[in-house]
């Protein structure tokens, strides 16, 4: 089986009395250990069929089916516990919490566990040697370069070791010689085995993965 | 438990930006809990000093004093005297009612008292007879009490109260001497034990008691009295027993229907009623004012709340896109707004609890500290926080990622 299924996926959203179609049909299957890349301009669709993918949104109509589960059929609470144990989420503007330190942050979805590891504060800090910051775990996020709150976020994504990996765009607030560190890193992570998604319309960043899917107008091409 | 410090450190950082209003906030919770607090205390101890008042009275007494008494607040004043109460009436009500066991007759009036070179203008001189310090509760410390042979034979002794002794006597012994009241001399035969100022506020120390025959004779050269204390059975008879009292003398006093009377029976439960009731009007008053702070600190809770969810809806959409579910957020959010209300609450009874040290130091009531106001304010600190946080973090949960992520 593979790890995400889409069939036949419609996203509608209603502004009003307009309604704009996002997704118009889109069939998509992604393995396990994959490296993806969608690239699209802006209003193509892609953050849309991450949202979908990452099970943030659902969709208007098709079907989806994620590590054997039907995510239309979810309620909130299913859709939370998925994103929580299955999904690491990595943004184009980090979305750290600012009153927290590096630490605090990659602990974040641990809080949301429910059964609780007890050694989620030494995994947290072996997670944070592995992205290289290890000495910054008690700096605050407006202490840290954008690279580095980045890979705060990457060892926050992995911290509940989910089977994908999931990011919109990682790289859009960082240098050039920041987003090859960065991407360098979800390599690495695709070779232990992590399927990686990445969302992009730089042809740079999407070249890092094994297989590249264009979408424009809410239609997908390989 | 981690969970609950690591949500909240993030709410102190949230908390920061807006210090003014949850300063106010906490401030309202804070005076709340410090009224609430501050007044139990209070009225707590108005309560322990009332029962002391009463176990200090003496069993189920009635007083009966001659003329017409009105209450003045909680004091009483003689409005016209009468000199028609006598010794006699007293045997007459004990004789005539079931109701009643024992009566005490005595009369007073000030007189200068002297010993030595020592001259105290103005003492209470009570005549009395012996059974007086049973029915007042009132006992000697040392020495003895005036006896029903003193009074039979017109002896000339005296029983002292505590603060003549002092006042006269200093450190000598007083028993034996002879101090001069109203010219006249009495030998000490004891001294009384200490009792304090009593409901109307007058020192009980301050008085001498002397047989009342002598009293009478030797004094004030007088026939009628204007006291008796009235021992009555049982607390449940005090009002039967209160209106034999006043048939029988009415009827001694040949006083007719419709005409005044000229005498008073003081049932002193009553007076302590009424000073019990005007504790309570202010224990209510003080109630009223810590409901309304609660309100207002609640309210304040309630709009810090609301700014705070929409300051923090990037962070509610992280904490839903990494996992957090609906319930979660509602937890975090209700935490956060009790721990603003418990932390006003902690603040006000450490407050609380210095103003009642310095209130009751200055006030010489006894020391209370009331549980239950401690335990009401802990629940309503508690409660409030959770009511002004429920519509908060309802809101919260409407954020969804998507809303807050999307570039």
């Amino acid at each position: 089986m593979p790890l995400c299924l889409l069939e036949k996926v419609k996203k509608t959203y209603r502004m009003g009395d307009l309604s704009v179609e996002a997704l118009k049909g889109i069939n998509l299957r992604i393995e396990k250990g994959e490296f993806v890349a969608i690239m699209g301009t802006s209003g193509s669709g892609k953050t849309t069929l991450m949202n979908i993918i990452g099970c943030l949104d659902v969709l208007t109509s098709g079907r989806y089916v994620f590590a054997d589960r039907e995510v239309s059929s979810l309620s909130d609470d299913e859709l939370s516990v998925i994103r929580n144990e299955h999904i690491g989420f990595v943004f184009q503007n980090f979305y750290l919490l600012p009153y927290a330190t590096a630490l605090e942050n990659v602990l974040l979805p641990t809080l949301y566990v429910e059964k609780r590891r007890d050694n989620a504060e030494k995994h947290a800090v072996d997670l944070l040697r592995l992205v290289g910051l290890e000495e910054r775990a008690k700096f605050r996020p407006n202490q840290l370069s954008g690279g580095e709150q980045q890979r705060v976020a990457i060892a926050r994504a992995l911290i509940n070791n989910p089977e994908l990996l999931l990011a919109d765009e990682p790289t859009g607030q960082l240098d050039s010689k920041t987003a090859v560190e960065i991407m360098s890193l979800f390599v690495k992570m695709n070779e232990q085995e992590k399927t990686v998604v990445v969302v992009t319309h730089n042809p740079n960043i999407a070249s890092f993965a094994k297989r590249i899917i264009q979408i424009k107008d809410g239609v997908i091409f390989e | 438990m981690k969970r609950i410090v690591l949500n909240l450190k993030i709410a102190v950082g949230a908390l920061l930006n807006f210090k003014l209003r949850t300063a106010l906030a906490v401030f309202g919770i804070l005076l709340g809990t410090f009224s609430l607090i501050v007044v139990s205390n209070l009225s707590e101890s108005l309560t322990k000093k009332t029962q002391m008042e009463i176990a200090n009275l003496g069993e189920n007494l009635l007083i009966v004093r001659s003329g017409i008494v009105r209450r003045v607040g909680t004091g009483t004043r003689l409005l016209s005297e009468a000199t028609t109460l006598t010794v006699a009436d007293a045997g007459a009500i004990v004789e005539s009612s079931r109701f009643i066991n024992a009566v005490s007759p005595s009369s007073n009036k000030s007189f200068p008292v002297r010993y030595g070179d020592i001259t105290l203008k103005s003492v209470l001189i009570v005549g009395a007879v012996a059974n007086y310090s049973e029915i007042r509760n009132f006992n000697v410390k040392d020495g003895s009490f005036i006896t029903d042979e003193d009074n039979r034979d017109f002896n000339k002794v005296a029983t002292i109260g505590n603060k003549v002794a002092v006042e006269l006597f200093g450190s000598e012994n007083p028993i034996g001497k002879y101090i001069l009241i109203y010219r006249v001399p009495f030998q000490v035969v004891g001294i009384m034990e200490e009792k304090g100022v009593d409901v109307s506020g007058f020192d009980q120390d301050n008085q001498i008691f002397i047989p009342l025959n002598t009293f009478l004779r030797r004094i004030v050269n007088k026939d009628y009295i204007n006291n008796i204390s009235v021992q009555v059975i049982g607390e449940k008879s005090i009002p039967v027993a209160k209106a034999e009292i006043e048939d029988i003398l009415r009827k001694r006093h040949r006083i007719r229907e419709g005409g005044k009377d000229d005498f008073t029976v003081i049932d002193l439960k009553d007076v302590l009623a009424l000073k019990t009731e005007t504790m309570s009007m202010v224990a209510l008053l003080g109630r009223t004012a810590a409901v309304v702070a609660f309100l207002i600190g609640g309210i304040g809770i309630l709009s810090i709340m609301i700014l705070i969810v929409n300051e923090r809806r990037v962070e509610i959409g992280i904490r839903r896109a990494v996992g957090s579910r609906k319930r979660d957020i509602i937890l975090q959010f209700l935490t956060e707004s009790v721990f603003i209300s418990f932390s006003g609450g902690t603040v006000g009874v450490i407050i609380s609890f210095a103003a009642t040290i310095i209130i009751f130091s200055l006030s010489g009531l006894p020391f209370t500290v009331s549980p239950s106001g401690h335990i009401v304010s802990f629940f309503a600190s508690v409660g409030v926080g959770i009511l002004a946080g429920i519509y908060p973090s309802k809101k919260a949960t409407k954020i969804q990622p998507v809303d807050v992520i999307r570039q």
